[in-house]
């Protein structure tokens, strides 16, 4: 991209077009060797871009670590509307919140923004809250589970135990 | 079965893996006399799982051609097993301790290997759930199953 502007910029110049072949064509070999001499510090910072965009891609863990920001917050609005669920549901959002947290220490980038406020689970009887969470619990599982496979050798471990600690929750709310 | 540390290697943490199964298989046998009615059923079931997964990697350690470890004629109980309670105990501790090998072959294992180390961890974690609900011990999970605490 940046080797071909300057080549096509003078070919659209009437000044250049004006000029004969031998001379156009030492142009370019000119513009050429000087863009060749360029090369070398061209190619650091396109490095250097790189590593700017590596820093700004997400992190492949980053959804794993909303997603138990956002389980946590659901466990956490369950308990609050029914606080009978508290010994059964304070566990779990506990977990998902240490979950979070050790994520953070991996990635490097602070858990600083709470979930999305969670659905609204709290509506309706027990059973359906507990049905709704135990899903939620299901997919969380299943998503780790993906990842656990994928995951280089530092995270294989912790991400394997988050899904299966995913796992115990939804033994948990039968 | 003990704690151990890291395995170096493939080979190691699937040894590793192996030696906690045969544990677990020969303590399931203690601790199904102590149970009655469905905790025994819960036992025997357990115990076939674990069966099942030592008899894979027997295995899958024999096709690699790598040095199998052997089972023994018995092991050491952390504690004496004399009712249900301590019966219960040591499913649990069984459980708890197997989730911490198959763990620890993660970071080992790749692909399809590393799945099944995943399932056998997760296997264990939600039996051990389901043995601290029947004996009443809470919470019923634990933040990170087979992390050394």
């Amino acid at each position: 991209m940046v080797l071909t502007c300057p080549v096509a910029r003078r070919r659209t110049t009437p000044h250049v077009r004006a000029l004969g072949h031998s001379r156009r064509n030492l142009l370019r070999a000119g513009a050429l060797l000087a863009l060749g001499g360029a090369v070398a510090p061209l190619t650091g910072c396109d490095l250097l871009d790189r590593g700017d965009r590596q820093d700004q891609a997400p992190d492949p863990l980053e959804p794993l670590a909303t997603q138990a920001r956002e389980l946590a917050a659901r466990h956490r609005a369950a308990l609050a509307a029914d606080p009978g669920l508290a010994p059964l549901l304070t566990p779990i959002a506990d977990a998902h919140e240490a979950h979070a947290a050790e994520l953070a220490k991996l990635t490097g980038r602070p858990a600083a923004s709470p979930g999305p406020s969670p659905a609204a689970t709290t509506g309706g009887d027990r059973a359906a809250v507990l049905a709704a969470l135990r899903e939620a619990e299901q997919g969380g599982r299943e998503a780790a589970a993906k990842l656990c496979a994928e995951a280089p050798v530092d995270r294989a471990a912790l991400v394997g135990s988050i899904a299966a600690a995913r796992a115990t929750h939804v033994e948990a709310l039968k | 079965m003990r704690h151990r540390q890291a395995p170096s290697g493939p080979a190691e943490a699937l040894g590793g893996a192996l030696t906690a199964e045969y544990a677990a298989v020969w303590a399931y046998g203690v601790i199904g006399v102590r149970l009655a009615d469905a905790a025994r059923t819960a036992a025997r079931r357990a115990e076939a799982a674990h069966r099942s997964r030592r008899d894979a990697l027997v295995l899958q350690l024999s096709a690699a051609g790598g040095t199998v470890p052997a089972d023994k004629a018995g092991y050491t109980l952390p504690f004496p097993v004399t009712d249900t309670a301590s019966a219960l105990r040591l499913a649990v501790e069984v459980e708890e301790r197997t989730a911490a090998f198959w763990r620890a072959a993660l970071p080992h294992t790749t692909g399809e290997d590393r799945n099944r180390a995943l399932a056998a961890l997760t296997d264990c974690a939600v039996r051990a759930t389901r043995w601290r609900r029947t004996a009443g011990v809470t919470p019923v999970t634990v933040a990170f199953p087979g992390r050394p605490t």
